[in-house]
């Protein structure tokens, strides 16, 4: 249960300066997608980003005020999806703790971990707030052709959410670890410091 | 104010005077009634007590104006996807040709969007009869890290100068011949070029702002003493309370039965 | 005797996966109230001796220090940078990234320091009163940080030292991001500051301004110090001189012929001119 040790750190300067970096990512990421009228949200390549260079704790605010802002000034039910975003940041921070960005199959289940929080947790929250639906045109229309078809509610919400799911956290992640790759070196291991010991 | 990011109207009103505390809670407590009360008639109830307190602000014509815009699509698809599919229909409200929206699935939707209406309506009235700076400052004045704080009012600055430097790298990135219109393919391979140089110019000032606020001091364990002072009241403590002990109230009621 | 305001005794360090130390042998004192000029080429260690002497390198860079740093009497290694920041002040170069981003009018910036350090509101108006005085900043009191030129935020990140009383200011390069007016404003304060009794470490590339108002300059080449004295003897070491080079009176006095010690500030090149050419 190594992972668990990615907790373990106390945020230095340096990471809580890197957080509102992260929440201007996530912010500046969505509002391209939406200025290029792309049909995904990608509103967590700061979360994912934040989390594979400083850890769990960073990513987690970073998603957590990102969705806290945004829920007080222009969309209230970001706030509740809160919860999605420090799940996120939480994967991506074990599986940076656990470097997982430096394997090739680490790309992959970063991927998938970061997708599977997120279509998890977001059902039951659908569930609470939509009768399932996940908001999304798309998402919706498969929703219901899948409660049609006589499938249960919960897992046809699972469904649809998953669907919309799929693409968004691909590319999410996919441009966080293009942009953790193209760092400097020198810019990664600034971070890598949390994990040492302090000096006396 | 963040320029250009909060949605803080100045006012004189009874709100906007109150402590952000017992704003918060009341948006907080608001939020978890429209979850936790029974029926289509007490959720309507507590709507029309939000939007009275949104007239007592002053507000209320704003608020509508950007409440609606978040509303409209939600309800839409609710009303669209509960009354053609929701399992407990049975009784056809309107039949367009072989479509047929259902009563069952329409009320449960409409009572749904009543429900998140009353979300978005408590959180823009505390947005707008509350600074952030001013809400940031209240949590940290009971408890909340000086860190976060820190980490939240430098959030609410730097996303505005942000997304103007997005605009910047767009004009930019266009005069160097980058296309943003057209077809999916063409507007999807704009994104990586639009959005790389945005985040990397972000983080590289990263190390200098970190070294920059050490030496100012920042993350001394010392107690700080707060410079605002925000006006509480017995009664204000009093309405805090009740508020927040309404909740458990009802969800117990609801358990008990309460339909 | 008094406690000197900075002591380096054979101190070395070197960075995180560094493969050559940025410090190596320095040994420098600096008594309380002076004005000491810090010189030399790119990679001399000017800048890791302001992070070491603020105790930057090691505690927020990690790496190797060895050797001992002592500031104002305590040693660097046992005082973390937030608690020597009431003492110690540090001026980076560039302006914008020197602002806390976390307030939204000038005065409130500069109290950002004393904030942090738990001073009470009421002293904190009178330090950001007095640190706006300081620099000249006081009819920008209520505009937002980012309105401000270059040069005004630099005076703008040093009112924000200020603010916190130090009796040990360093500067890396402060004014190599602005414009001649920018620049005479800043040596301006620290000119008063230096009237005052506050000791200054200046790290600058700008000789000729340098000679001006130091009376005593550190060369640096190598992560050594290679002089140490007044700016009149050390641009006189013509092998110091190949290292960090001269102030441009000094190269033209001895590239014209002027017989040696040359001059290193504007007045006294004039006077050898006049002289010379008698």
């Amino acid at each position: 249960m190594s992972w668990i040790n990615a907790f373990r750190i106390r945020l230095n300067t340096l990471a809580i300066v890197l957080i509102p970096v992260c929440v201007a990512i996530n912010w500046g990421g969505h509002t391209i997608a939406s200025t290029l009228k792309l049909p995904l949200f990608l509103d967590s390549i700061g979360t994912v980003l934040g989390g594979l260079l400083a850890g769990p704790w960073v990513g987690a605010l970073s998603g957590l005020i990102s969705n806290l802002i945004s829920s007080g000034t222009v969309d209230p039910i970001a706030a509740p999806y809160s919860l999605v975003s420090v799940l996120i940041g939480f994967a991506a921070g074990i599986a940076g703790y656990l470097s997982w960005q430096r394997q090739r199959w680490g790309w992959l289940a970063l991927y998938l971990l970061v997708f599977l929080v997120a279509s998890v947790a977001s059902t039951p929250l659908n569930l609470a707030l939509f009768q399932g639906q996940t908001g999304v045109p798309f998402g919706d229309a498969v929703f219901a052709a899948l409660v049609k078809a006589g499938l249960p509610t919960w897992l046809a919400a699972y469904c649809g959410e998953a669907v919309v799911d799929l693409p968004d956290k691909l590319v999410t992640v996919g441009v966080a670890l293009l942009v953790y790759q193209g760092l400097p070196n020198r810019f990664r291991s600034l971070f890598a410091l949390y994990r040492r010991p302090q000096p006396a | 104010m963040a320029r250009g990011l909060s949605l803080y109207a100045e006012g004189e009103s009874p709100l906007h005077r109150a402590h952000p505390l017992t704003k918060g809670v009341l948006t907080l407590s608001a939020i978890a009634l429209a979850f936790a009360l029974p029926s289509i008639g007490w959720v309507a109830g507590l709507l029309a007590a939000l939007l009275a307190l949104a007239v007592v602000a002053g507000v209320l014509r704003r608020l509508l104006a950007v409440a609606v815009v978040v509303l409209l699509p939600i309800t839409v698809l609710l009303l669209v996807v509960q009354g053609l599919v929701n399992p407990a229909n049975r009784t056809v409200a309107i039949a367009i040709g072989p479509v047929a929206l259902y009563e069952e699935g329409l009320a449960i939707a409409a009572l749904s969007a009543l429900r998140i209406a009353c979300l978005v309506v408590a959180t823009f009235l505390l947005s707008f009869t509350t600074r952030p700076a001013d809400l940031a400052e209240a949590l940290v004045q009971r408890g909340l890290s000086p860190r976060i704080g820190y980490v939240i009012q430098s959030a609410l600055q730097i996303i505005p100068q942000t997304l103007e430097a997005a605009v910047r790298i767009q004009d930019a990135q266009r005069a160097r011949g980058l296309e943003t219109e057209g077809g999916l393919p063409r507007r999807a391979r704009a994104y990586l070029p639009l959005l790389l140089p945005l985040v990397l110019s972000s983080l590289v000032a990263t190390q200098e702002r970190a070294m920059a606020l050490e030496v100012r001091g920042f993350g001394r364990q010392v107690r700080r003493i707060s410079r605002r002072v925000f006006r509480d009241s017995l009664a204000q403590r009093l309405l805090r309370w009740a508020l927040a002990l309404s909740v458990p109230a009802v969800v117990g009621l609801r358990l008990a039965g309460w339909r | 005797m008094t406690v000197p305001a900075l002591v380096l005794r054979d101190v070395s360090y070197r960075y995180e996966d560094a493969e050559t130390d940025a410090l190596a042998g320095v040994d420098l004192s600096v008594a309380p109230g002076e004005w000491v000029g810090v010189v030399g080429p790119t990679n001399a260690g000017k800048s890791t001796l302001c992070l070491a002497a603020m105790g930057l390198a090691p505690h927020f860079f990690g790496g190797r220090l060895r050797g001992t740093v002592t500031v104002l009497g305590r040693d660097s290694l046992r005082v973390p940078v937030p608690e020597r920041s009431a003492d110690v002040g540090l001026l980076f170069q560039n302006p914008f990234t020197q602002l806390s981003g976390a307030r939204e009018r000038v005065d409130e910036e500069i109290g950002f320091g004393p904030e942090c350090h738990g001073v009470a509101p009421a002293e904190v108006d009178e330090r950001v009163a007095e640190a706006m005085r300081l620099v000249g900043l006081e009819e920008q009191a209520g505009r937002h940080p980012l309105d401000l030129s270059g040069g005004q935020l630099q005076r703008l990140a040093l009112a924000g030292l200020l603010a916190m009383r130090p009796r040990l200011l360093l500067l890396d390069e402060p004014t190599s991001q602005l414009d001649p007016a920018g620049t005479e404003a800043i040596f301006d304060v620290l000119a008063a500051l230096h009237a005052r009794g506050t000791t200054i470490v200046l790290v600058e590339h700008r000789l000729e301004l340098l000679c001006e108002v130091c009376p005593r300059v550190v060369a640096m080449a190598g992560g050594r110090v290679v002089a140490d004295g007044p700016p009149a003897r050390v641009f006189n070491d013509e092998a110091v001189v190949a290292e960090v080079g001269a102030p441009v009176y000094t190269r033209l006095a001895h590239a014209a012929g002027l017989p040696a010690p040359w001059p290193v500030r504007l007045d006294d090149a004039v006077a050898a001119f006049r002289r010379s050419r008698a």
